[in-house]
């Protein structure tokens, strides 16, 4: 689904940078539900999901002064900040309570080191599912939980240079399957 | 340096979805720079990620945009350097137009509540004379059914006497004695019913004129020629009972003043009969 553009990514920066209200209008209607897709894919509730999108729009509209489009894309940007308002907020203290009544629909890194995986996955978390076993397991860890690569070694108990690796190889092959 | 080697060891994706260390992250950005394949590898996996990201869109829900439209409403501008012109309107239209749009939902409700006023006023009036009509005619059919069951009471009181009186009259002891009229009041008819063994004495007035309030009909028995008094004829239903009379040759009746007469006015006989 490419979505209608009114502006150039380019003019829409410039725009939110000047705090044009049309703009930020425009940009949320372009883009929340891709977004919400994605913050999905971590924090799985639909409402909270949606508590996590309007706290990444905020975010969004108050750092857009510190976007830079040399660095990439308008929408990574706003990925990497959806990514970390989602983790932050399955770390969270209030979250970690609330899932204990709400195992079923939590996708729990078990001991055993496998990741229980939810049927109805969608977005980059689907892709994920098509990877190795093992490369699943890292791309989960670090890209929908966060985990830094040397957490993730001293978890698993795999040394941070095959955590590196296997890492590096399952984002390859993600490029691929995303191609 | 192999350029496509380092392309494809998955440093780039690990830069795009941000879980490249600082460090990688800024030779990444310096290798870019100096590499546009590198540049090149990095928009078309982002390009790749945010496709992917749009096919797979879900819309969340409307009070979001609400909520976050007013929560940043402060932040902003209120004019719009790109078309200065326009905006201007746009600001007069918007804050011009706020308070005429609340001031008339105000009238809209001042004025419904005017009209509901009102025709709950008309409607009360209507209510209390609908329920005027009703408790008079209410208390009209009470008055009725009141009559009613007075009159039906006099009626079983009749229809009991009259119904004794043709007991009385049946009994095979009852000697009859037909009293009519005298010359000039021919049309007047009492009959008198003995009975022979208790020697009761009643009367039915058949026919006579309604007295005066003063004057009552008085029956007398006559024995051996002389007058007895045998009672005052009362409004009875049916038979009057009068007075035991042991003897008698013949009846008459004859209007006296109310209460009765020791000797009978025999100015005023009406009817005499004998007894057969």
């Amino acid at each position: 689904m490419e979505a209608v553009k009114k502006y150039g990514e380019q003019e829409l920066v410039l725009m939110l940078k000047q705090r044009q209200q049309p703009a930020f209008s425009y940009l949320y209607d372009n883009y929340s539900a891709a977004l919400q897709a994605v913050i999905m894919n971590i924090v799985t509730d639909y409402d909270r999901a949606a508590d996590v999108l309007q706290e990444v729009f905020v975010k969004i509209w108050k750092q857009i002064e510190t976007y830079d489009d040399t660095k990439g894309r308008l929408f990574t940007w706003m990925l990497n900040i959806a990514r970390n308002a989602s983790i932050d907020t399955v770390r969270s203290k209030a979250w970690q309570n609330s899932k204990q009544n709400n195992e079923l629909t939590e996708q729990n890194f078990t001991a055993a080191g496998t990741v229980q995986t939810n049927v109805d996955q969608i977005g980059l978390r689907k892709i994920v599912y098509q990877l190795k076993e093992e490369h699943k397991l890292l791309v989960e860890l670090s890209y929908f939980k966060g985990y830094t690569q040397d957490e993730i070694s001293k978890m698993l108990d795999i040394p941070l240079g095959t955590v590196k690796t296997r890492l590096r190889t399952a984002l390859t092959q993600l490029r691929q399957i995303i191609k | 340096m192999d350029i496509k080697a380092y392309i494809e060891s998955g440093v780039i994706e690990s830069y795009v979805l941000g879980m490249a260390e600082a460090q990688e992250a800024a030779e990444l950005q310096e290798l870019s720079r100096q590499y546009p394949e590198i540049k090149q590898a990095i928009d078309a996996f982002e390009a790749s990620l945010e496709q992917t990201a749009f096919a797979n869109a879900m819309a969340p829900p409307s009070a979001v945009k609400q909520n976050l439209m007013a929560s940043l409403k402060d932040d902003f501008i209120q004019e719009k350097p790109v078309l200065p012109a326009k905006q201007p309107v746009y600001t007069k239209h918007t804050t011009e137009m706020a308070p005429v749009k609340s001031l008339s939902w105000m009238m809209y409700v001042a004025a419904a509540s005017i009209i509901l006023f009102v025709v709950s006023a008309a409607l009360n009036v209507y209510l209390y004379k609908k329920y005027d009509h009703t408790n008079n005619r209410y208390l009209a059919l009470l008055k009725e059914n009141t009559t009613i069951t007075a009159d039906n009471k006099v009626y079983q009181t009749r229809m009991l006497d009259i119904y004794n009186s043709m007991e009385v009259m049946g009994s095979p002891d009852m000697i009859k004695v037909a009293l009519p009229g005298i010359n000039g009041k021919e049309n007047d008819l009492a009959t008198v019913f003995w009975d022979s063994k208790t020697k009761d004495v009643y009367v039915l007035a058949n026919n006579l004129p309604k007295p005066n309030d003063d004057k009552q009909y008085q029956l007398w028995a006559l024995v051996d020629g002389k007058p007895v008094d045998a009672g005052m004829l009362d409004d009875c239903n049916g038979l009057c009972k009068l007075k035991n009379i042991p003897r008698a040759q013949a009846f008459a009746i004859t209007l006296e003043k109310k209460g009765g007469s020791p000797v009978p006015d025999l100015t005023q006989l009406h009817v005499m009969g004998k007894v057969v």
